[in-house]
C-alpha cells in the first residue's frame, strides 16, 4: 500500500445555491480514496421551458450517482460542514431530492465527520464536546433546535404572507428561513452512516483529530474550526453569558415538543377591527418595525448556524487544501486570533494552494486581511509571480441571497473580482446547465 | 340648600389663576420597582409609589407627552385603549401590594410605563431646567407596552416610539419587558438623549457609539436606585449576620459590601431571562476591574462592552460617594446603622448623581464625543449649579472612579481638576440683543459671525467661513435648581457645522487619510467615471483635471464630509461662560474620527461619494444581548 497520495482530484459539483465536493486521493492507479464535503443544495439554477430552477429530486440523485462513478462504490469519508440545507440536503433519503441519501449512503463512508454541534450525546449538555458532563443544562444545541423552530415558522410565513411582507423581504425571509429548516432526514441518515457497521462518527472541533488519519496516510487533516464553547469561553472569562440564551428566549422552553411559542405568536394571522383612529398610524409603523425585526433575527441565525460550520485543513505532499465550509468571522476569529495556536495556524493557511471560497462567497466568510491577504498563492497586485497560483474552487448561485444595494449579494461583487484577478477560480456557476448538455462538476488535480 | 352644600359650593367657587378648581399638580402611581422576579417581604413583586406630573389623561392611556398604543405587531390584535386610576387611593389593592397576577394584567403595565416615562421626562425636565421635547416633530412619544414578541425593546425615532418586546420565558410564564424599570428608563433614555443630542447615533467615535448605550444605562440603573424602598429592601439581607431587621452593620456599607449587598444583590435577584435584553451592565459594573489599557483591548472597541466600562466607572463612584457619606455622618466607633437612613441615603445620591449626568448632557460637545468631554461635562454642570460639593463629594468620587479606568477628564484646567475652560477673553456683545439671544438662533448665529476670529482660535482657521454648512440647532433659555435651593439661569445654545472636502482639501488641513481609503475613494472615482463616461465620451476622453494615477484629489463629486460643533453656555447676563466645542478643522480629532469610521466599516464610498452608516439602536441591543463581536475590517 501507498504510503502517501500521489496527486489529489477535487470535484466541486453544480448544486446551484450549496456545496458538494468530492475529494480523491489517489495513491495508485487502483486505490482512490474518496472524502465528499458536503452535499446540499438550496436552489438550482434555471433550466427548461418554461424556465424555471431545475428540480432537486432530479438533479441531486443524478449528482449522487456521479459520485457513486467516481467513488467506484465506496467512501471513505463524508464531512457535513454544518446542518444547513444546502450543505446537507442531499443526505436526505426523502423524495425531496430523489433520495439521493440512500445512494450515498450505499457508498458506505468509513467515517462521518461533523462538527462537535452535531453530536446527539452533546445535545444533553452541550458545553463540551464530550458526553463527560451529567448536568443538563439548557445548552447551545438546544438553541441551534429552537433556531431551526423559528426558522421554520418565519419560511412558512413568508409563503403565506407573502403579500403582507411585500415581495422582496418574503423571498429573503423565505430563502433565509427554508435553509435554515431542520433537516430531518439528512440528519438522520448521517447518524446512521456513522453508526453502521465498519464506520465511526467524528465530532470534531478546534484542535481535534478526524478521525482520517488511519484511512489517508501521508494526509494530515488539521480541524481549524468550529471551536467549542469551553474553548470560547476560555477567551470570554468576563462574558457572564451564553449567547445562545438569546435563541431560547426567542424560541421559549428548548426541547419543547408541543409548538414552539414564536411559532404560535406569530401565526396571528388576519389584522383585527377594532384600532382606535388615533392609535393607527403608529400600528403601520409598529408592523413595519416588526417585519425588519423579523428579517434581522432570522439573518442573526443563519450567522450562527454558519458558524458552527467545520474549518478543514487537508496538508498533502506539502500541499494545502482549505475547506471552510460556511464558516464566518466569529468561527475563523478562534482559530485566527485567539488560540493558543495562532501563530502556526497563520503560517499555516499563508501557504494554502487550494482554498474553498466560505459560504457561497459571501461578504464576510473570507476573513479579507487575516486570511485573504495572508495568502501567499495570490497573483497580481504587481507582486513578484508566485511560484504556483492559489486555485480557488467557488460554488454559488448569484441573485439568492443579500442585496447589492446593501451590498450583501452573495457572491460579493468585490470577492469575486479579487478571485478572478488574483486566483485560478472555479465557479459552479460557470458550469453550463442546459437540459442537454449539464457539465456536472469542475475538476481540478493538485500534484506535488 | 344645606349648610354643608353651600360650603362646598363655595369651596369649589374659591378662583385660582388659572380659573376652576385648584387642580394637584402631581400624581402618584404604583410601579414595580424592578421587576417581577425582585420580591417584597411577603413574596409579593416588590413595588414603588413615584410621583409625576399630574395631568388629565385620556384612555390610552394618552397624555401630553406619551400615547400607549397597546397593539401587538406580532399577533396584530389591539388590546385595548387603557384607562388608568384617577387618584393612588383608587388603585385596585393589588397594585399597591405588588400581587402576582399584576405580571398579566395589562392595564397596570400601561400604567407602569406610563409612570416611568413621564418619571423619566420629569427629571430631565428638572435637571436641565426646562421643557424637553421628543428628537421628532409630534409632542407624544408612542409606546407599544407589548410591541411585538421578540427579546428586546428598543426607541426607533423614525417611527417616534418606544416598543416593548415580550417573550416566553424558561418556565413558560411570559416574560415583559415594560415591566422592567431599568429597561423602560433605559429606552426612555435613548429618546430624551436622542432629542438632546441628535448627532450622538452617528458613527463618530468608539466612545460616543459606547454612550448612548452606556448613558442609558447609567440613568436607569440610577432611577432604580433612586427608590428608597428598593435599597432598603436589598440592605435587609446582607451576608453578615445583623442583629436586626432594621439596622446595619458597619462593615457591610463598605464600598465593597455594599456593592455586594445591593447591587450584585438586586443583579442577582433580577430577571434572569431579561438579561438577554438589557445585557449585564449592573453585574458588570461590579465585576468589572479596572486595568491598565482596558479601553484599547480589541473586545472594549465594541459599544455594547464600551459602554459597561462607562458603566462601571460611574456606579463605582456611587457606591464610593455613598458609603463615604454613611460612614462621615456616624458617630465616631458607630457599628449600628438604621437601614431606612442608609437606603435614604443612597436614595439621594443616586438622584443627585443621576441629575448631575443628565444636565452635564448639555455641557458635552454635540458632535464627536469621548468620554473625557463627558466627564468634564458632568464636573463643570455640576460645579455651576452645587459650587458646593461637600455633604456627597460627588465630584471627588467620579473624577476618581474615572481615572481607575484611565478616563482623564478632557480638560486641562489645573486648579479645578476637570471642568471646561472658560470662555475666551475679548468676546464682543455690542451687536446681539441680549433678550434675542435667550431664544433667537438667528441672533445666536450673529454672535458666533462676529466673534468667528476669538471662538476659534486654535487651529488658525475659521470655521464659519470654510465650513459649507453652519446652523444654530437650538437656543434654550433654562432656570435650573440645586437641591440646597441654589438657582442657576442659563442660556444653552448647540450649533452644528459640516464642511465637505475633497482629498486634497484634507490633506491641506492636515488630515490624516486612513490607510486604504483613498484606494476605497479611488475606485468610487473609477465607478462614477466610468459611468459618466458612458454618458459623456469626449469629457471622460479629455482626462482634464486628472492625476498620473487616474485619481483626481479635487474631484468635487468625491468629497468626505467632515463635523464640527459646540454648546454654548450664557450666564444669565448673556455672557458666554463655556463654548464647548469640537473644531471642524481640528486635524488630530478629524484624522482620529476618519480612521475609527474607516477601520469600524462605517464608511462606504460608492457612486454617491461617501456615506456614513447610522446606528440603529434595535441592532444595537440585539448585538448586545448576543454578546456578539463584529470584524469589520475583515468584510468585502
Amino acid at each position: 500500500m501507498a504510503r502517501a497520495p500521489r496527486s489529489v482530484e477535487i470535484r466541486s459539483y453544480q448544486v446551484g445555491f450549496g456545496d458538494c465536493f468530492l475529494l480523491s486521493f489517489v495513491y495508485g492507479p487502483t486505490d482512490k480514496r474518496h472524502v465528499l464535503i458536503d452535499f446540499g443544495t438550496t436552489e438550482l439554477p434555471v433550466r427548461g421551458q418554461p424556465r424555471a430552477p431545475a428540480k432537486a429530486s432530479q438533479h441531486m440523485p443524478e449528482v449522487a450517482k456521479d459520485i457513486a462513478r467516481v467513488s467506484e462504490g465506496r467512501l471513505t469519508a463524508v464531512v457535513a460542514t454544518h446542518r444547513h440545507a444546502d450543505h446537507i440536503s442531499g443526505f436526505a433519503t426523502d423524495a425531496r431530492t430523489g433520495k439521493s441519501g440512500e445512494i450515498i449512503a450505499k457508498l458506505k463512508p468509513k467515517v462521518v465527520i461533523q462538527p462537535w454541534t452535531e453530536d446527539p450525546r452533546a445535545a444533553r449538555d452541550a458545553r463540551k464536546a464530550t458526553r463527560d458532563s451529567s448536568a443538563s443544562r439548557r445548552g447551545f444545541i438546544a438553541g441551534l433546535g429552537a433556531m431551526h423552530d423559528i426558522a421554520a415558522v418565519v419560511a412558512d410565513l413568508a409563503q403565506r404572507r407573502a403579500s403582507w411582507f411585500g415581495p422582496a423581504l418574503a423571498k429573503q425571509l423565505r430563502f433565509l428561513g427554508e435553509d435554515n429548516i431542520r433537516n430531518a432526514s439528512a440528519v438522520k441518515n448521517l447518524i446512521a452512516m456513522g453508526k453502521a457497521r465498519g464506520a465511526v462518527a467524528v465530532w470534531a472541533r478546534h484542535g481535534s483529530t478526524s478521525g482520517l488519519e488511519r484511512h489517508l496516510p501521508g494526509v494530515k487533516v488539521h480541524v481549524l474550526g468550529p471551536p467549542d464553547l469551553t474553548q470560547t469561553e476560555t477567551i470570554k472569562t468576563m462574558r457572564s453569558k451564553d449567547p445562545s440564551e438569546f435563541w431560547h428566549l426567542l424560541a421559549g422552553r428548548s426541547g419543547l415538543r408541543d409548538g414552539v411559542p414564536l411559532a404560535q405568536g406569530l401565526n396571528g394571522g388576519r389584522r383585527t377591527a377594532g384600532v382606535p383612529a388615533e392609535a393607527r398610524w403608529f400600528r403601520e409603523r409598529l408592523e413595519r418595525m416588526q417585519r425588519e425585526q423579523l428579517l434581522e433575527i432570522v439573518r442573526t441565525l443563519d450567522d450562527q448556524m454558519n458558524n458552527t460550520s467545520l474549518i478543514l485543513l487537508f496538508e498533502v505532499f506539502g500541499r494545502k487544501l482549505l475547506f471552510p465550509g460556511d464558516a464566518q468571522l466569529e468561527n475563523w476569529s478562534y482559530a485566527l486570533v485567539d488560540a493558543p495556536t495562532r501563530d502556526r495556524t497563520q503560517r499555516l493557511l499563508a501557504a494554502v494552494d487550494v482554498y474553498k471560497v466560505g459560504h457561497h462567497g459571501s461578504l464576510n466568510a473570507t476573513p479579507k486581511t487575516l486570511l485573504w491577504e495572508r495568502f501567499a498563492h495570490r497573483k497580481g497586485n504587481g507582486r513578484r509571480k508566485p511560484a504556483r497560483v492559489l486555485t480557488t474552487l467557488l460554488s454559488t448561485l448569484p441573485g439568492k441571497h443579500g442585496s447589492t444595494q446593501r451590498k450583501t449579494e452573495v457572491p460579493r461583487t468585490p470577492l469575486l473580482k479579487a478571485l478572478e484577478a488574483e486566483t485560478e477560480l472555479f465557479n459552479t456557476d460557470t458550469l453550463s446547465f442546459a437540459a442537454k448538455n449539464t457539465e456536472l462538476c469542475h475538476t481540478v488535480e493538485v500534484k506535488p | 340648600m344645606s349648610k354643608k352644600t353651600a360650603r362646598r359650593r363655595a369651596r369649589r367657587r374659591r378662583v385660582t389663576p388659572g380659573g376652576g378648581a385648584p387642580r394637584p399638580a402631581m400624581r402618584y402611581m404604583s410601579v414595580i420597582a424592578q421587576d417581577p422576579s425582585v420580591k417584597n417581604r411577603s413574596g409579593g413583586i416588590l413595588m414603588a409609589k413615584v410621583t409625576v406630573p399630574a395631568e388629565e389623561l385620556v384612555p390610552g392611556p394618552i397624555g401630553y407627552r406619551v400615547q400607549v398604543v397597546d397593539y401587538n405587531s406580532t399577533t396584530r390584535k389591539f388590546r385595548d385603549a387603557h384607562a388608568l386610576p384617577a387618584t393612588f387611593g383608587a388603585q385596585p389593592k393589588r397594585w399597591r401590594d405588588g400581587a402576582r397576577s399584576l405580571v398579566d394584567d395589562y392595564r397596570f403595565h400601561a400604567q407602569n410605563v406610563y409612570a416611568l416615562v413621564m418619571k423619566t421626562l420629569a427629571r430631565f425636565e428638572f435637571a436641565l431646567g426646562r421643557r424637553v421635547g421628543w428628537s421628532f416633530d409630534a409632542h407624544q412619544l408612542k409606546i407599544a407596552p407589548h410591541g411585538m414578541l421578540d427579546a428586546n425593546a428598543f426607541y426607533s425615532p423614525g417611527e417616534e416610539g418606544l416598543v416593548f418586546g415580550y417573550f416566553p420565558g424558561r418556565t413558560g410564564r411570559t416574560i415583559y419587558t415594560c415591566l422592567s424599570h431599568d429597561v423602560v428608563v433605559h429606552e426612555t433614555t435613548h429618546a430624551l438623549v436622542d432629542a438632546l443630542r441628535e448627532r450622538y447615533l452617528d458613527p463618530s467615535s468608539p466612545d460616543q457609539a459606547a454612550f448612548h448605550e452606556g448613558f442609558a444605562d447609567v440613568v436607569a440603573l440610577l432611577s432604580v436606585f433612586s427608590q428608597k424602598e428598593l435599597i432598603a429592601a436589598m440592605l435587609r439581607r446582607p451576608a453578615s449576620k445583623s442583629p436586626s431587621r432594621t439596622l446595619i452593620h458597619r462593615k457591610d456599607i463598605a464600598p465593597d459590601a455594599l456593592k455586594d449587598n445591593a447591587l450584585l444583590s438586586l443583579a442577582e435577584q433580577m430577571g434572569g431571562e431579561m438579561e438577554g435584553v438589557r445585557g449585564g451592565a449592573l453585574r458588570r459594573s461590579v465585576t468589572l476591574d479596572p486595568e491598565p489599557g482596558l479601553l484599547a483591548q480589541s473586545e472594549f472597541l465594541e459599544p455594547h462592552r464600551r459602554g459597561e466600562v462607562f458603566v462601571a466607572a460611574v456606579m463605582n463612584a456611587f457606591v464610593d460617594a455613598w458609603s463615604r457619606r454613611i460612614d462621615t455622618s456616624g458617630a465616631p466607633g458607630q457599628q449600628l446603622y438604621p437601614i431606612a437612613r442608609v437606603a435614604e441615603d443612597g436614595a439621594d445620591i443616586a438622584e443627585a448623581l443621576m441629575t448631575m449626568w443628565i444636565r452635564a448632557l448639555d455641557y458635552m460637545p454635540p458632535v464627536h464625543l469621548e468620554f473625557p468631554d463627558a466627564l468634564s461635562a458632568a464636573l463643570t454642570a455640576d460645579l455651576e449649579v452645587r459650587p458646593d460639593d461637600s455633604r456627597f463629594e460627588l465630584r471627588r468620587h467620579l473624577l476618581r472612579s474615572f481615572r481607575r479606568y484611565e478616563i482623564e477628564p478632557a480638560s486641562p484646567v489645573r486648579n479645578l481638576p476637570g471642568i471646561w475652560e472658560p470662555a475666551p477673553a475679548g468676546l464682543r456683545y455690542d451687536r446681539v440683543r441680549f433678550d434675542s439671544m435667550r431664544s433667537d438662533k438667528d441672533e445666536v448665529f450673529r454672535f458666533l459671525w462676529e466673534n468667528r476670529g476669538t471662538l476659534w482660535t486654535r487651529h488658525n482657521v475659521s470655521n464659519l467661513e470654510r465650513a459649507a454648512y453652519s446652523e444654530v440647532l437650538s437656543v434654550r433659555p433654562c432656570v435650573r435648581a440645586g437641591l440646597d435651593g441654589f438657582i442657576l439661569r442659563e442660556t444653552v445654545a448647540e450649533y452644528y457645522q459640516v464642511a465637505r472636502l475633497t482629498v486634497a482639501e484634507l490633506r491641506k488641513a492636515g488630515i490624516t487619510l486612513p490607510a486604504g481609503y483613498q484606494d476605497s475613494l479611488r475606485r468610487a472615482q473609477r465607478e462614477t467615471g466610468e459611468r459618466r463616461s458612458a454618458a459623456l465620451p469626449a469629457a471622460a476622453a479629455s482626462g482634464l483635471g486628472r492625476s498620473r494615477d487616474g485619481f483626481a484629489e479635487d474631484d468635487e463629486a468625491l468629497t468626505t464630509p467632515i463635523y464640527g460643533g459646540g454648546a454654548l453656555i450664557f450666564d444669565e447676563y448673556g455672557r458666554l461662560k463655556y463654548h464647548v466645542h469640537n473644531e471642524l478643522f481640528q486635524p488630530e480629532r478629524q484624522s482620529r474620527r476618519l480612521a475609527y469610521l474607516w477601520e469600524a466599516g462605517f464608511i462606504q464610498t460608492g457612486r454617491q461619494g461617501v456615506r456614513f452608516r447610522a446606528a440603529r439602536l434595535s441592532t444595537m441591543h440585539r448585538l448586545r444581548s448576543m454578546d456578539a463581536r463584529r470584524y469589520p475590517a475583515e468584510a468585502w
